[in-house]
């Protein structure tokens, strides 16, 4: 394993963790850092669960930035021909809200439970290159930043999330906005790049032994499915946004129509990754469902197999629909009619998965705690978004509903429905195993209504207001068109207003949540839930290392299957063991040794090079220049130093201690 | 099991069809750009197909809808045994794949069909040059036999006139970024791209005006760039080809109109053409607008009374009253009605002095001159040209004339 | 996207430490991950190339490619770079017999060889730009310099990898101990050649 060594380290399991570790207050280039207290314990982290914490922290931080975005275009399309945004300012409002939630908030959001879980899940130590795993976040976290400053450096872009050429030419959009969104995106794009390789490998060499590929837990599967879409995905994208950065900033012709360009060739590249983007977005979700239905169900996921083939099957169709992106471009009837019925043919696998959560809670056991609340609705609230998918797979009826509201509202329910809805039930669900403490039920009750009463209130009046001719990406809407009557497109229009403030009342009950359970001094019983997956088969929080003893897996749910067990003659589910009786089991071979690695300066410090060169290409190029002298030489850093701390960059410890591992983080 | 979700289908088409008459209840009556509402052959033949399938899809969630509520209240922890741990039922699986998938087969039959009919071009008999630009559409009919005999270029904007009744063809395209055509009524939305020319059919059943808005995000006023079809019957169709063809009258020398001419001439015609209009050396004055705006392309004013919008369909130039009643005529008078154009007494000079006085303060436009580097100084839209209140009550009185 | 290919040669010093430890897939998690990095190049690569052959024949304003492209030149230079493939091959197998001497010599001279396919792009690029061919002529000039620039990047970069490489095997103390790093690095040094026959095929032969 790419996992460094520590020299040869006691381990810490069952002493309490009562272990010092006094980092030296030496800054040696070439040495790595040691501390595990304060900033520099975060800073310079490898720890694949404190970058998952990170990524988590980051991402609700945009989510909530790109929230107030969508409530400030609700806010103007309250009335007609309202004025709160002009229309420069409404232009970047929408762009930047789709941006961020997309780029900044579901994917890194994503890339937080996987981070954390999948080690946990397939019973690994960390990930298979853990400084990559670091650099991945600092990418992100620097790229969201960047992307961010455009605001206050002339304005964000202006040009919509799918930036259509040629209205992202200098000439149509003059500020620096659109170059800001192209290198932003390139900069989380290697975020991307990176975190797939590294989860790929992950999840295909670190298993634990036994853990045949179909007896993984449902979420690590459909991680792994999306790892592979970003694989192929990300560098569609990236020539794209080359194309445009190259158009924009060196005076390339690739969207000059006046020089022969085609502007379709934008459209293709974008929704080539664009399509695969859209499961990207929501299978992690579908894979926190499918963990949390079985476990307040008491049941094993309905059809294991058809979901794991199905999530694979909607991996490979997604690349051949993306043209239903562009019935109205005017590709000809053949295209449009190939992409319309693979658009129909990806429908079944998404059925499949939908038949198989409803099925998984039949003839069940269920506990409707927040988290099994959230899947439940997910299950509702997705198959409208579904559905209404359907409808414009038709692709005539869609030539009526595309860059209406409607497809608005279908895009909200898959993706707040769907990915969001997913990701709240897996806040809930994994709150204790991440921080030990559990999430307040009742608050969480009111987190989880408001936010379906306002999701249903904000996207379900979209559907009327699309199909009855309000198009989207409009600055203000008129009462002519708004029609008559008292149900008019007002009516809905300011129904959805009221709804997006409710879905933020919803939203902000989380976070409100959030702090007083931080507050609290209530610990979390280690096995909340009874749960089902090996995360759950060590401490809350885990470990440094994870597991004292890394577990032989025997079957699919294999935690469940160590704590109960079928009896052969009456068929009934009994209780053979306890959580504690599991873990006393697997401390008594818990390893000697954990070969754990060391922090590192330059993840962060290759990372920071990026935005360098990035403002240094839209204002001023010799800090371009600066930003790769940045990069050579952290590469230069990350190359040459040692794989491990060394003993002198420990001070003795004070206190009688004999080692200087790293405490446990609980 | 099964006598359960047989209950529930008992009790779920009467519940599909409340739920369908909820929504229906909860739409606006005569939205202009209603969907549901086709009033030509193209746009029906996309209602027929949809009707169904939001039927079906309506029928399937609350099938879904149904069977999770149940298991929500059927199954809830009462206490009951921890379930068999059954991993699931392969046969009950690929019934359930099979059913959708035919379900979907029914769907894309139909599907297809209708698509290659919508795309089919031979049959027209009637053509339209459609060209977007920011933020307006541009009309141009060819010379042709069809639409009843066209003898000579017309150019117009601001609203598409089609014969009622005839097949008419869009060939649609954009002088600069793109833009999306599309009049809800009559047919689905085709995009107006840069380079390209591509067709759409239209075809209205009876007299009457449609509205429509540009779907396609083409930059800072896509909010404002609207559209309106007008269909006429054909004796009617014919009188507005031959208006729009008749020769220039200028206005009558030493009218306040006669001086809005010259400051017309002075201040509109580098950009703005009036077919037949005379320069002060008597001369045609033929206007230059790739010079100054960077799409290349102004609005041609020659007839602007006869259609009842300007600034991109952005404003009407009737009073709201006037385009009420014009709106609401019945299809029978509607040809009549329309071809009166914008009396004296219906024009809204309030809107029409706004855009005169400060056009960019009425519709967002780049019209800043010390922010044009990137078009090479090029306009996008139209500038604040500065004009007094006297020379835009001249500029009125000479636009009034222009039928 | 080159710093993922640096990143590795450095992981993989870390990852000699845990030769002895078993992947699930029995392949090493350094090659895994460079199989997966090349699988996504293939991607950026297909979309230069569809973007290139879209565009090729938009050659207002400058020459045809006809008239550009130095075939006798251009063949030349790709038979340099094909060379140096075999020159890696020599190096991985010195380096699986734990022969460093042998190992940086061939490493050396596939960087050299590599480099003498640079310097030749680098010509041809300067004397397209001589003949009216420049990034923003036209659809064909963008493509065609953005196309076989990011192809020439990546043989730099992997030029910087292959010297960096023989740098860090001479102050090694145990030979034979980056072995697997030669290899990782000639499979992208492999893939950066059949990247480039599949560029000089399309661009280069078939006439458009």
């Amino acid at each position: 394993m790419a996992i460094s060594e520590r020299p040869s380290v006691p381990a810490l399991a069952g002493n309490g963790g009562s272990a010092y570790v006094t980092p030296s207050s030496s800054m040696g280039v070439f040495r790595r850092p040691v501390s595990t207290t304060g900033w520099r314990s975060w800073v310079f982290t490898v720890d694949h669960k404190k970058l998952g914490i990170m990524y988590g922290v980051v991402a609700m931080t945009f989510f909530v930035i790109g929230g107030c975005e969508a409530l400030l275009i609700r806010l103007q399309l309250a009335a007609p021909n309202n004025k709160v945004l002009s229309a420069g300012a409404y232009n970047q409002m929408f762009t930047m809200h789709a941006t961020t939630m997309v780029f900044l908030f579901v994917m890194p959001m994503a890339a937080a439970f996987a981070n954390y879980l999948v080690p946990l899940q397939i019973g690994a130590r960390d990930v298979a290159f853990p400084r990559l795993n670091a650099f991945g976040f600092w990418c992100f976290l620097f790229g969201g930043i960047f992307l961010n400053t455009s605001w206050f450096l002339g304005g964000a872009s202006d040009s919509g999330w799918f930036a259509y050429a040629p209205n992202t030419s200098v000439a149509f959009s003059p500020s620096h906005g659109v170059d800001f969104w192209a290198l932003g995106l390139q900069i989380t794009g290697i975020a991307s790049l990176t975190g797939a390789i590294n989860l790929i490998v992950t999840v295909l060499n670190m298993r634990a032994p036994g853990m045949s590929l179909m007896k993984m837990p449902i979420f690590t599967w459909m991680i792994l499915v999306v790892q592979f879409l970003l694989l192929f995905a990300i560098p569609v994208i990236t020539v794209a946004l080359f194309l445009l950065s190259f158009q924009r900033n060196f005076g390339a012709a690739f969207f000059s129509v006046e020089k022969g360009a085609d502007p379709l060739l934008w459209q293709h590249l974008f929704w080539i990754f664009g399509h695969p983007e859209v499961y990207i977005l929501v299978l992690p979700a579908f894979g926190i469902v499918s963990e949390v239905l079985p476990v307040f169900s008491k049941k094993p996921l309905f059809g294991y197999k058809f979901v794991v083939f199905s999530g694979a099957a909607i991996g490979f169709l997604g690349w051949g629909v993306w043209a239903h992106h562009m019935f109205a471009s005017g590709l000809g009837p053949v295209s449009v009619a190939v992409f319309s019925v693979a658009t129909m043919a990806i429908a079944l696998p998404t059925g499949v998965k939908i038949v198989n959560w409803t099925m998984t809670l039949w003839g069940g056991k269920l506990s409707f705690t927040t988290a099994m609340l959230f899947a439940t609705g997910l299950i509702i609230e997705f198959t409208i978004g579904g559905l209404s998918g359907v409808t414009h797979a038709v692709s005539p009826s869609d030539t009526q509903q595309t860059d209406t509201y409607y497809i608005v509202a279908h895009f909200h329910y898959v993706l707040f429905g769907g990915a969001v809805f997913g990701l709240f039930a897996g806040f809930y669900y994994w709150w204790p195993k991440v921080f030990g403490k559990l999430l307040n039920e009742r608050l969480g009750k009111w987190n989880f209504w408001l936010m379906v009463i306002g999701m249903n209130l904000t996207f379900g009046p979209m559907h009327i207001l699309g199909l009855q001719g309000q198009p989207r990406r409009m600055q203000v809407w008129t009462d002519f068109r708004a029609g008559e009557g008292f149900f008019n497109l007002a009516f809905w229009n300011r129904v959805a207003s009221v709804g997006s403030f409710v879905l933020a009342l919803g939203i902000l009950f989380f976070l409100i949540n959030v702090l007083y359970t931080a507050k609290k001094a209530e610990i979390a019983p280690l096995d909340p839930w009874d749960a089902r997956s090996l995360e759950w088969m060590t401490t809350s929080p885990p470990k440094e290392h994870n597991f004292d003893a890394i577990p032989h897996v025997h079957e699919l749910d294999e935690f469940f299957h160590r704590k109960y067990e079928e009896d052969e003659a009456t068929g009934e589910i009994r209780q053979i063991a306890t959580y504690e009786d599991i873990m006393a089991e697997e401390m008594a071979h818990a390893d000697k040794h954990f070969h754990m690695p060391s922090p590192s300066y330059w993840p962060i410090i290759l990372a920071l090079g990026l935005p360098i060169v990035a403002y240094g290409i839209i204002f001023q190029r010799i800090l371009a220049v600066g930003g790769a002298v940045v990069i050579l030489l952290a590469m230069f850093g990350w190359s040459l130093e040692p794989s491990v701390a060394d003993e002198s960059d420990y001070e003795p410890p004070t206190d009688g201690g004999t080692t200087k591992e790293l405490a446990t983080l609980g | 099991m099964t006598t359960n979700q047989t209950r529930h289908r008992r009790w779920a088409l009467p519940l599909a069809g409340f739920g369908a008459l909820v929504v229906l209840s909860g739409c606006a009556k005569d939205a202009p750009q209603d969907t549901w509402q086709p009033a030509g052959d193209n746009a029906r033949k996309i209602d027929n197909l949809q009707q169904p399938v939001f039927m079906i899809a309506g029928l399937v969630l609350v099938i879904v809808a149904a069977v999770v509520g149940y298991c929500v209240f059927k199954f809830r922890d009462k206490g009951q045994a921890i379930p068999q741990q059954s991993h699931g039922k392969p046969a009950l699986e690929i019934a359930l794949t099979i059913i959708p998938a035919l379900i979907l087969v029914g769907i894309g039959i139909p599907t297809v069909n209708t698509l290659f009919k919508l795309a089919k071009t031979s049959d027209t008999q009637c053509v339209v040059n459609v060209t977007g630009q920011q933020w307006w559409w541009e009309y141009d009919y060819p010379v042709q036999d069809g639409c009843g005999g066209i003898s000579a270029p017309i150019v117009t904007s601001g609203q598409l006139v089609i014969p009622a009744g005839q097949k008419v063809l869009l060939r649609i395209s954009s002088r600069d970024v793109i833009h999306s055509y599309w009049i809800p009524k009559l047919n689905g939305k085709r995009d107006a791209v840069p380079g390209r020319v591509q067709t759409l059919r239209l075809q209205a059943d009876q007299p009457g005006i449609y509205a429509g808005q540009c779907t396609e995000f083409c930059g800072l006023s896509h909010a404002y760039m609207r559209m309106e079809a007008v269909s006429l019957d054909a004796a009617g169709f014919k009188s507005w080809v031959e208006n729009q063809l008749a020769p220039y009258e200028a206005p009558a020398a030493g009218s306040t109109a006669s001086q809005g001419e010259a400051l017309f001439v002075s201040q509109c015609s580098r950009c703005h053409q009036v077919n037949g209009i005379l320069g002060a050396d008597g001369t045609p004055v033929i206007s230059r607008p790739d010079k100054y705006v960077y799409s290349g392309a102004v609005p041609n004013l020659t007839n602007l009374m006869t259609r009842t919008t300007f600034a991109g369909a952005a404003y009407d130039l009737m009073t709201q009253d006037c385009k009420t009643a014009l709106w609401n005529t019945p299809s029978a008078q509607f040809s009549a009605k329309y071809l009166e154009g914008v009396s004296p007494e219906c024009l809204d000079t309030v809107q029409l002095r706004q855009w005169l006085r400060n056009a960019p303060a009425k519709k967002p436009m780049y019209a800043d001159p010390a922010k044009l580097v990137e078009t090479g100084g090029k306009y996008r839209g139209m500038p604040n040209l500065g004009l007094t209140e006297d020379q835009i009550d001249k500029l009125i009185s000479y636009l009034t004339e222009r039928k | 996207m080159a710093d993922t290919a640096l990143d590795s040669p450095a992981t993989a010093g870390h990852d000699d430490h845990a030769a002895g430890h078993a992947t699930s897939t029995g392949l090493s998690n350094n090659k895994l991950a460079m199989w997966m990095f090349l699988g996504s190049e293939c991607l950026l690569f297909g979309g230069l190339i569809s973007t290139y052959m879209l565009y090729r024949g938009r050659h207002e304003g400058s020459p045809t490619p006809s008239q550009l492209y130095n075939i006798p030149l251009t063949s030349i230079s790709s038979f340099v770079l094909l060379m140096s493939s075999l020159t890696m091959v020599l190096a991985v197998s010195a380096a699986q017999r734990r022969d460093d001497r042998n190992t940086t010599t061939w490493l050396t001279v596939t960087a050299l060889l590599g480099a003498t396919f640079v310097g030749a792009q680098v010509f041809e690029f300067t004397e397209f730009v001589h003949e009216g061919l420049g990034f923003t002529t036209n659809l064909f000039g963008s493509s065609f310099f953005t196309l076989t620039g990011f192809h020439g990047v990546h043989v730099t970069v992997g030029i910087i990898m292959l010297m960096a490489l023989v740098g860090i095997i001479s102050r090694s103390k145990f030979p034979g101990d980056k072995a697997e790093v030669v290899e990782m690095i000639g499979l992208y040094w492999h893939f950066v050649d059949i990247v480039w026959i599949i560029i000089f095929t399309l661009v280069y032969l078939i006439p458009s």
